[in-house]
């Protein structure tokens, strides 16, 4: 009714309120002024009741008051006798008296009425904000990518997110309502117990702590199978009763199998690496008898042939005294090889000691064992700065020996022979080191072969040697990490590269 | 000609013995050699025990040990000895063809007075001898309990 007044829309509301008291009174006195001058009477009353009460209604206890005062004054004036005059009389008093009855009846009711709908608003609100706060859960859940689904305790699955559908293939729509077990067909990884047992034994465990996690496997829409990390947290309501179950889970049959794979690799690796032993083994207990029995004939030959030449040294002729000196260098000269080769292979297979090694310091070592070689030899000497280095120091020296040897070697026909061992930083946090001579070199050609075992440059009356050297070299070099590689020219010289890791 | 037995050699080969005999002839100590030809024979000879039962004299001034023997190997031989307190002041030197760090340390580890690798070379192996057969039969002073030559 206020509403529809625009003039009333204008106005606060608390004014409205007592305007609203005003008029209805206003209009009550009309409608009963105008029915009791065309002889319609007893109305009057009733209608002043409906004002007042609206006004209660509406516009709440101080317009209601004003109305109840205004009505009374009206009421007062024009309907009771004597008529157009405040005069009140004792046959007046009931009507007030219902008035106010009537009044504080209706504030009662308009009381009861706010109460009641402002609870309801409150309800509603509270209602309102739940189910946005319901809706962002299940958003969130929707969006990881985890795999969540609630299941009742019944195993009936009753919510299912967008992972579960991405993971099994089932829509939520399909997945809620059904058996989860059926559906899923779980299956827990237990290498003992029955599946049922297993599955009542898991149960009890959530009904106890609250929670549970383990590994599944579960078969998808497609038919096909995964297995799953699975996190179980059980929902209780208010009184502690068991709900639901949420359950989390996440695929890895990808990371099962690489573990599998990885399982099957170390299985073969420790099978290799076993045979590899026994080989080496074999190897060793090999160089082992040769050193034993290999030599022992060796020193027969040649300690007999001494002993021949001793005895029969005036019964021989000179043929039959070169017959012997022959077979006495030939049994020489394998036990040199011998020797070499057993040095060698006792490379591949010795422990390295490392500690921190100068290579100045070996260099001199090295100088002063070859000195007798060298005496009487225009030799000179280029030695730079020299790194130190973290390795075996025997081994590093009989490298360092090898080399220096070789320079002293074939730089013999060399009117003034010149070694020079230097180093220079490499970029990639190591050192070259280089030795290096002006002897007789070789062919670029043959640089490959430089390195094998029993490989030689040479033939054996130019300059002596096993062949076995540069191979020892190259070997403590792999050892150490390092690298070796040469250049040469014919009647030019040699250099020798040593690219060593530093520390 | 019975053999005194100053010098203990325990050998399997029957040309390294000879050999070795040659070596030690030049110096006139080879009558005073007694051969074992297996790591047992060794045994047998120090404990008075086998073919040796009867055997005069007291315990080696020294003994030359091969270490790739039949039988009882020269590493448990010098265990045994080292092992026993009436033998284990009989000075032991490990002759053998082996270069073979192991068996060096483990000679060692066993308390043997010296490890000698058989040179190839004969001369080598005649002076190696003659060394130790001097060193340790004349020149070192033999632990009590053997006999000195007269």
């Amino acid at each position: 009714m206020t509403r529809a007044n625009p003039f009333l829309l204008k106005m606060s509301p608390v004014v409205q309120r007592y305007a609203l008291g005003v008029f209805s009174v206003a209009v009550a006195l009309g409608i009963a002024v105008f029915l009791f001058h065309h002889g319609i009477r007893g109305i009057e009353f009733p209608v002043f009741l409906i004002a007042i009460a609206l006004t209660v209604w509406y516009g709440g206890v101080g317009p209601a008051i004003v109305a109840l005062v205004l009505a009374t004054l009206a009421f007062n004036y024009y309907f009771t006798e004597p008529y157009h005059s405040l005069y009140v009389t004792w046959a007046d008093i009931p009507y007030y008296a219902v008035f106010i009855l009537f009044a504080l009846l209706i504030t009662w009711f308009a009381a009861v009425r706010r109460r009641v709908e402002r609870k309801l608003l409150e309800s509603r609100d509270e209602l309102q904000r739940e189910v946005a706060i319901r809706t962002q859960q299940s958003n969130l859940l929707n969006l990881t990518h985890d795999t969540i689904f609630v299941r009742d305790m019944n195993d009936i699955i009753i919510y299912w997110n967008r992972g579960a559908q991405e993971l099994y293939g089932w829509s939520a729509e399909e997945a809620i309502g059904n058996r989860s077990r059926d559906l899923l067909k779980t299956v827990f990884a237990s290498p003992t117990d029955d599946q049922v047992t297993r599955a009542q034994a898991i149960r009890s465990d959530v009904l106890r702590m609250g929670r549970w996690d383990g590994e599944l496997r579960h078969t998808k829409a497609d038919g096909t199978e995964v297995v799953v990390s699975s996190r179980w947290s059980l929902q209780r309501d208010e009184r502690g009763n068991p709900v639901a179950i949420l359950e989390t889970n996440n695929d890895i049959t990808e990371r099962m199998r690489r573990e599998d794979e990885i399982r099957g690799l170390n299985l073969q690796l420790q099978r290799r690496s076993s045979e590899l032993e026994g080989t080496n083994k074999e190897l060793e207990a090999f160089a082992y008898s040769v050193s034993h029995d290999l030599r022992a004939p060796l020193r027969h030959i040649i300690g007999y042939t001494e002993l021949l030449q001793k005895h029969s040294s005036s019964a021989t002729d000179d043929k039959g005294r070169r017959y012997m000196t022959t077979i006495l260098e030939s049994a020489k000269r394998m036990g040199t090889l011998i020797d070499d080769l057993l040095s060698f292979s006792r490379i591949g297979r010795a422990e390295t000691r490392e500690t921190m090694v100068s290579l100045n310091q070996l260099v001199k070592e090295v100088q002063s064992e070859v000195g007798q070689e060298t005496e009487g030899r225009n030799l000179t000497w280029k030695v730079g700065a020299l790194p130190d280095l973290y390795g075996d120091r025997s081994m590093l020296k009989l490298v360092l020996l090898n080399l220096v040897s070789n320079a002293i070697k074939f730089t013999r026909t060399r009117p003034s022979p010149e070694i020079e061992i230097g180093s220079s930083d490499q970029p990639s946090n190591g050192a070259l080191v280089f030795v290096k001579d002006n002897g007789v070199g070789f062919d670029m050609k043959y640089v490959n072969k430089l390195f094998g075992v029993f490989q030689r440059l040479h033939r054996a009356d130019e300059f002596e040697g096993t062949g076995i050297g540069l191979a020892t070299v190259q070997r403590i070099v792999h050892r150490h990490g390092g690298r070796i590689w040469a250049e040469g020219q014919v009647g030019v010289g040699a250099a020798f590269y040593l690219a060593l890791p530093r520390p | 000609m019975e053999s005194i037995g100053r010098i203990l050699l325990v050998e399997d080969d029957p040309k390294d013995t000879e050999l070795t005999m040659t070596a030690l002839e030049e110096y006139n100590l080879s009558n005073e050699v007694v051969v074992a030809t297996d790591g047992e024979e060794a045994l047998d000879y120090l404990y008075y025990r086998g073919k040796f039962q009867r055997r005069s004299g007291e315990n080696p001034a020294v003994m030359l040990l091969d270490l790739k023997l039949p039988k009882i190997d020269g590493l448990e031989v010098l265990q045994r000895v080292k092992a026993d307190d009436n033998l284990k002041m009989i000075p032991v030197v490990v002759l053998t063809s082996s270069r073979e760090e192991r068996d060096m340390l483990s000679s060692y580890k066993l308390g043997v007075n010296a490890y000698v690798v058989k040179p190839v070379d004969f001369h080598e192996f005649v002076n190696a001898i003659k060394e130790l057969g001097v060193f340790w039969a004349i020149i070192n002073e033999a632990p009590p309990g053997s006999v000195r030559k007269k």
